[in-house]
């Protein structure tokens, strides 16, 4: 993982954290891997949640509810973490 | 502006976009804000700005004992729009799309153009919508009701699924919701034909609600009828198209 995506990574596990509490964590921490519905089982209010406090943090360079508006729902469902590190290392370059 | 005070109530309100004003309202039980935010609200958002609330007692609005009939619905609705200065449009699904009628019916002059959504009809047949409430074993059957893609993710874990079955057995069992579901009178038809506003009217070919759909095609006046497919909750069966149906309707 590069410096970058590294970074990215401590600040979306953070703000999961802030959404959803870290009782989330207590199987491990958050890698590229975790899978926000499978893995973490984020409520859908709570994947609002995260996309506001995304919003606040990255400003509207990082469109994620424009990303996520292009996907399938199957593909929504299956959403990782390394998919939405990927996207805002993106919208940064 | 996550949470706001409206109508001496706590409300929490999303906003997407920017352009003319257009204010989504979510269905009873299982809906929140994000039955619109993921789906048809970031498209209406490249041309309006989307405003989104969760109703009294859903998402993460303050909770509610009572209230959930359409005469106070619509008065929160007033109370969240009440900064609208030129008139809106208003999206509503299933019981908020009858919640959209009645505001419609009540402030003509604030609303530009409507779209109804799976609304029901006589509105207490909405509780065959909550079929899965009767009886015991609700977490089981809960889940069978649900929209297929919806299933899927509550079904493979525990988290999502304790929460949601949380949610809903505090709305049924510490409130009114049911009750004010089961005595909300019918508008009738005159009443109905006073919606001047444009409307779009779309329901599912798979939907207990299809016969609603037929009848307010014929009373309103200025209504399109458009049968798409899929079932109650066509926001998710037919994400992409309700979308753009709404989009060209709004304009």
């Amino acid at each position: 993982m590069t410096p970058d995506r590294a970074e990215i990574l401590r600040v979306v596990e953070r703000l999961i954290v802030e959404v959803a509490g870290d009782e989330l964590l207590v199987t491990g921490p958050i890698t590229l891997e975790t899978s926000f519905n499978g893995d973490l089982e984020l409520e859908s209010i709570e994947f609002v949640a995260l996309a506001e406090k995304l919003q606040q943090h990255y400003g509207a360079s990082v469109d994620f509810v424009g990303w996520i508006s292009n996907k399938e729902l199957d593909q929504i469902i299956a959403l990782t973490v390394g998919e939405l590190v990927e996207f805002i290392a993106s919208c940064r370059s | 502006m996550p949470l706001v005070a409206a109508g001496g109530r706590t409300v929490h309100v999303q906003e997407l976009g920017e352009g003319p004003a257009v204010v989504m309202i979510h269905g009873l039980l299982i809906g929140s804000l994000a039955s619109w935010y993921f789906t048809a609200a970031p498209q209406l958002a490249r041309g309006h700005r989307v405003r989104m609330y969760d109703l009294r007692g859903h998402g993460r609005s303050e909770r509610a004992a009572g209230g959930f009939d359409t005469a106070t619905l619509a008065g929160d609705l007033a109370a969240v729009a009440g900064d609208l200065r030129e008139p809106f449009d208003l999206v509503g699904h299933s019981w908020g799309g009858l919640v959209a009628l009645r505001f419609a019916r009540e402030h003509p002059a604030r609303v530009r153009r409507l779209a109804i959504v799976e609304a029901p009809l006589p509105p207490s047949s909405a509780l065959e919508m909550a079929s899965f409430l009767a009886g015991d074993g609700l977490p089981a059957r809960l889940l069978d009701a649900l929209p297929a893609p919806l299933r899927e993710a509550v079904a493979g874990g525990r988290r999502q699924a304790e929460r949601l079955v949380k949610s809903i057995e505090r709305l049924v069992l510490e409130s009114s919701l049911l009750d004010d579901v089961r005595r909300e009178p019918d508008p009738g038809d005159a009443e109905l034909a006073r919606v001047t506003a444009p409307t779009l009217l779309a329901y599912g070919d798979r939907s207990a609600c299809a016969p609603a759909g037929a009848r307010l095609a014929r009373v309103l006046p200025h209504a399109r009828h458009l049968v798409l497919p899929g079932g109650h909750y066509l926001h998710l069966d037919a994400r992409a198209r309700l979308a753009e149906a709404i989009e060209a309707h709004l304009g």
